[in-house]
């Protein structure tokens, strides 16, 4: 029988000495396979939730009709489909009741995900329903029975054909993804479109295809259709520009699942490095008693070698396990908040688990190992000969390969890999500078055991390189635990201004100059708060710097000529940023305009440029003032051009406003249409609640994730202030041997750790918060803020965590016999 | 037969070479048993380690049968002690990991012997510690301890035993006892001994002694 590394494995963790090594292992595969799993599964719980403001899985939108091969091809490969189309049309009722309205004619199989509702009585109970209007009828948005005058079972005319007024027409799963137009709604069945005779070719309308089935269906579908559209006249649709502030919100926590994931990783990574090398200082004994007894170094490298691999699968096994119960815990404690099931995450996060404990096992835990091989036999004879555990320049070059590989192969992310470099970057320099501090006041003190301060303070400059290397560690914890606490914070704070309580839900448009009192008057009188009421004009986009624009109405985005709303303001509007260029004094008199930037961009216009527009006949020319930059999650009117008010004060104009309203209060609605029927008003209610509802859940979940991180930081500060246990255990118990109190050894102790805390919480809080920066400009799409608040939490944490750590790890010492002590070490 | 010829051994210190073995010669004929002694700081522990292979001369030669260590790698040398030699050290060098019956199967496994736990059960009860094998070494007392490094230094069967201060960490009583077995162990195996000690009663029971000085041989 020969000495194997499964019987060594075994020894070892009989005497205790793997369980931090094991633990670390275990964690790191249990923190990046359970936040992976989760995160694949709430993304999919997401997106299958955010499909209902599609409608459906994938959509194809086109100004013209699409070849019905499509949705032959797709009924084929188990695609299901639907088919809507949008226009404006005049709606008829009797002889002299008339109305512009957006007529959207749906198949029967709408929608295919979400929920289309309907009321029998216009603003009446909303009922859920499974399809559209049946042929032959039509379902009215609820003010326009008052504005034509109609109730339900009427005859109303579109176009040639005549319809029976069915129901109200409620909400509708996509309507946030397309107005169509600022009439009010009248659903219809897609085969009456014919009977109409309104849609003929040139037609302002908007084609939809709509598709949905089980992700690998539809993905192959996806390929086979893609190169089928017309570039430019044909576009796909996704989630993001469908609902940005959805969109936004599912790619900022998703990367936020991939920032804490990646820090998981690091600090599971930092943690078995230095259980390892515990590990590994503690074999050295082992070793030279193994080679002296005849072992080649041959031969113990394999031993520690498929001890490592043993460990590696134990870890792995146990680590995917512990994933999988983290994910489902997860879900667990959602109860029953998500909105749909979440589907199963598969194998892949178990793999990126393996693949994870892999890459730790040979880049942090596999360097200290092979050099056991190397171990003296001498020591057998001499404790003074060298111990072979001197890190290489190779073995940092590999941590910082394997950091690096480990975080980019986690995030796919450069930006966020090299945010959180720079800030690990940051806590090694400065804790370099502290390291020769420390070290260059030389041997100044000795053990000075007179006082507490003045043994800690030794003790402190005794061990001077190992305890800067140790503050290094500490911060580099502390660094990627601020992190997450900071962007997790300024995520929540974010989504929580964005919607909070009473933020607008309902939008009024279409407001006449001779309603505007009027309107206001009755918002006031029902105590509803509403935003300004903004100006708004209908214009055309038509030349930059002199140069006529392309005319081109097929292609969506670019360089065109375009028409869009312009609106008048002294001031810049709030929720908007100016990114370049100055806002005009108040009543100027100059002929300028201020441009949004993405619009701007799309269209290659700059500050100080000259743009021409057309408004109804008249031409129109103004110089670029400024361009901003505005929050288009809201809910406020947001514009993409505003002009001095007095260079619009001769032009038609309209105004618009968004207000809130409770659910109890609808009916208010009912009543203001009847007195002002000309004005427009768009429900985003249930848009807006379904946003709260998905961002609640992703800021739970976000939580959770932090306390699962956080677990793994505290390991690192663990496996930490273990690291340097043995060397102050036999320290102390000299001291306490020579008669030293243990208020006196307690004391020496927390003082001495919690400096190194005190330290380490400054660097990781100077380096925490320029990570932060990158992270939030560069990955996450948010502004940085400094938070002061972090310094006292960083410092003050890392102080009463690592001294309190370090005194409890070294209460042995005064609770054992010294002697015992000093025979173990 | 161990002949050793002008050994030597130096270390860098302080930017200067410190010579700790000045050219030792001598030889040891197999089966005999022999003491080295001297003070401390002598030199004694270096020339054990370079007699059984642990550490590398910076001059002279060690022969052991027909076999030059200076000519072996460390790999070589380790394959060497494992077949040849076998240690008894003054602080006991057990594995705490490992039970009393574990350290004694120790070498044993190395060299793949089969029944290596038969072997080594057989071994702890020829030392008087039959009842103690699942025992681990920090529930032993220290001549228990040394007792069960004893058995370990026996069970492969080497045919040199180096042991350096075997007593040095015991009470008289107890070192007495464990030097009666060491030497009882030594005649029964044949085997050769060669043992670094400061007591000149245990020198005396060795069949020779050497002296050494300040790194070198002195005639007594």
């Amino acid at each position: 029988m020969s000495v194997t590394a499964g019987k060594m494995l075994a020894r070892d963790w009989r005497g205790g000495e793997l369980g931090v090594l094991l633990i670390a292992l275990i964690l790191a595969v249990g923190v990046v396979s359970g936040i992976s799993a989760f995160a694949t599964r709430l993304q999919n719980a997401l997106t299958q939730e955010s499909h209902r403001f599609l409608a459906a899985d994938l959509v194809v939108r086109s100004s013209r009709e699409m070849p019905a091969q499509w949705l032959l091809e797709a009924g084929q490969a188990g695609v299901s489909q639907a088919q809507t189309l949008v226009f404006p049309s005049m709606i008829y009722a009797g002889d002299d009741s008339m109305q512009l309205v957006s007529v959207k004619a749906v198949s029967s199989s709408y929608p295919l995900r979400g929920e289309l509702t309907f009321s029998e009585q216009p603003f009446g109970a909303v009922l859920p329903v499974d399809g559209g209007p049946a042929r032959g009828q039509v379902w009215l948005e609820s003010r326009l029975f008052a504005l034509l005058d109609v109730a339900v079972g009427d005859t109303v005319a579109i176009g040639e054909a005549e319809f029976t007024v069915a129901a109200a027409a409620r909400t509708e799963p996509d309507q946030g993804t397309s107005f169509g137009g600022y009439g009010p709604r009248v659903l219809m069945h897609y085969e009456d479109i014919p009977a109409t005779r309104v849609v003929q070719p040139g037609s302002r309308v908007e084609y939809r295809q709509l598709y949905a089935a089980p992700a690998a269906t539809l993905e192959a579908f996806r390929q086979w259709l893609q190169p089928q559209l017309e570039e430019g006249s044909q576009r796909l649709l996704d989630l993001s520009e469908g609902q940005p502030g959805i969109g936004n919100a599912l790619r900022r926590a998703e990367r936020f699942l991939l920032l804490a994931g990646s820090l998981g990783v690091v600090l599971a990574g930092v943690a078995i490095a230095l259980a390892a090398r515990r590990f590994s200082e503690r074999h050295n004994d082992y070793v030279a008693v193994m080679k002296s007894l005849g072992a080649t170094s041959s031969r113990v490298n394999r031993l520690y070698g498929t001890s490592l691999v043993l460990l590696g699968a134990v870890a792995t096994g146990i680590g995917c396990f512990l994933g999988w119960a983290i994910q489902s815990l997860f879900f667990k404690l959602f109860g029953d908040q998500l909105p749909v099931q979440p589907g199963p995450s598969g194998l892949r996060p178990y793999a990126i688990g393996a693949a994870t404990a892999l890459t730790c096992l040979l880049c942090f835990a596999w360097p200290p190992l092979r050099r056991l091989g190397q171990a003296s036999p001498l020591r057998v004879l001499r404790r003074d000969a060298p111990l072979e555990n001197r890190r290489t320049l190779g073995d940092y070059t590999l941590g910082l390969l394997a950091v690096t590989l480990l975080m980019w192969g986690y995030s796919r992310d450069w930006q966020l890999t090299l945010a959180v470099l720079a800030g690990l970057a940051i806590t090694v320099l400065l804790g370099l500078v502290l390291a020769l501090t420390l070290l260059r006041g030389g041997r100044l003190v000795g053990m000075r055991a007179g006082s507490i301060w003045r043994l800690a303070l030794a003790g402190l400059q005794r061990r001077g390189t190992s305890n800067a290397m140790q503050v290094v560690i500490f911060a580099m914890a502390i660094m990627l635990l601020l992190v997450l606490v900071l962007v997790r914070t300024s995520l929540i704070d974010q989504w929580q201004t964005q919607l909070p309580e009473g933020t607008p839900n309902h939008f009024m448009i279409n407001i006449g100059p001779g309603d505007v009192q009027g309107v206001d008057r009755m918002l006031r009188a029902q105590d509803i708060a509403s935003e300004a009421l903004y100006p708004m004009i209908r214009g055309r986009i038509m030349a930059v710097n002199g140069q006529d624009l392309p005319t081109t109405d097929d292609e969506e985005d670019g360089r065109r000529q375009r028409e869009t709303n312009f609106t008048w303001s002294d001031e810049l509007p709030p929720g908007n940023r100016l990114f370049a260029g100055q806002w005009w004094q108040p009543q100027s008199d100059e002929a300028l305009v201020s441009v949004e930037r993405e619009f701007a961009e799309r269209l290659g216009i700059e500050v100080g440029d000259t743009v021409g527009f057309l408004v109804g006949s008249q031409p129109l020319e103004a110089r670029v003032a400024n361009l901003r930059e505005l929050d288009w999650q809201s809910m406020r009117p947001n514009f993409f051009l505003i002009f001095p008010p007095r260079l619009l004060a001769d032009y038609p104009a309209t105004f618009m406003t968004s207000f809130y309203l409770a659910p109890g209060d609808k009916p208010f609605l009912n009543q203001f249409v009847r007195s002002f029927p000309t004005v427009t008003v768009i429900e985003m209610d249930v848009v807006v609640d379904q946003i709260r509802t998905i961002v609640n859940q992703v800021s739970a979940a976000i939580e959770l994730v932090l306390a699962v991180i956080l677990a793994a930081g505290s390991l690192v500060l663990v496996a930490g202030v273990q690291a340097s246990v043995d060397a102050r255990i036999h320290e102390s118990a000299i001291l306490r041997a020579l008669g030293a109190r243990r208020s006196l050894v307690l004391g020496g102790l927390f003082i001495e750790f919690a400096t190194m805390g005190l330290f380490a919480g400054l660097l990781a809080t100077v380096a925490a918060e320029l990570s932060v920066f990158m992270l939030q400009e560069w990955v996450m799409d948010m502004r940085y803020a400094p938070s002061p608040w972090v310094w006292p939490l960083g410092i003050g944490a890392g102080m009463v965590l690592i001294g309190g750590l370090g005194v409890f790890s070294c209460r042995r010492v005064v609770s054992s016999p010294p002697v015992a002590l000093l025979r173990e070490l | 037969m161990i002949k050793v010829e002008n050994l030597q051994k130096r270390i860098p210190m302080a930017g200067t070479q410190l010579e700790i073995l000045k050219g030792i010669t001598l030889e040891i004929k197999s089966g005999e048993s022999v003491a080295i002694v001297g003070a401390s700081g002598s030199g004694k522990s270096t020339l054990l380690g370079l007699l059984a292979g642990l550490d590398e001369a910076s001059g002279g030669r060690v022969i052991i049968g027909d076999t030059d260590l200076g000519e072996l790698d460390e790999d070589g040398r380790a394959l060497f002690r494992g077949r040849h030699v076998g240690f008894v050290f003054q602080s006991f060098q057990l594995l705490p990991a490992l039970t009393a019956l574990e350290n004694v199967m120790l070498p044993l496994e190395l060299q793949g012997q089969a029944k290596a736990g038969e072997h080594a059960e057989a071994f702890l009860q020829r030392v008087g510690l039959g009842a103690r094998t699942s025992h681990y070494p920090r529930q032993l007392s220290g001549g228990e301890q040394q007792r069960v490094a004893i058995a370990r230094a026996f069970a492969s069967h080497p045919s040199i035993l180096f042991a350096d201060e075997p007593t040095g960490n015991l009470d008289t009583r107890t070192g007495g006892h464990i030097i009666d077995l060491l030497f009882e162990l030594n005649r029964e195996e044949g085997t050769t001994l060669v043992l670094v000690t400061h007591d000149a009663q245990l020198a005396d029971r060795c069949e020779r002694r050497f002296c050494l000085e300040a790194g070198a041989l002195v005639v007594e």
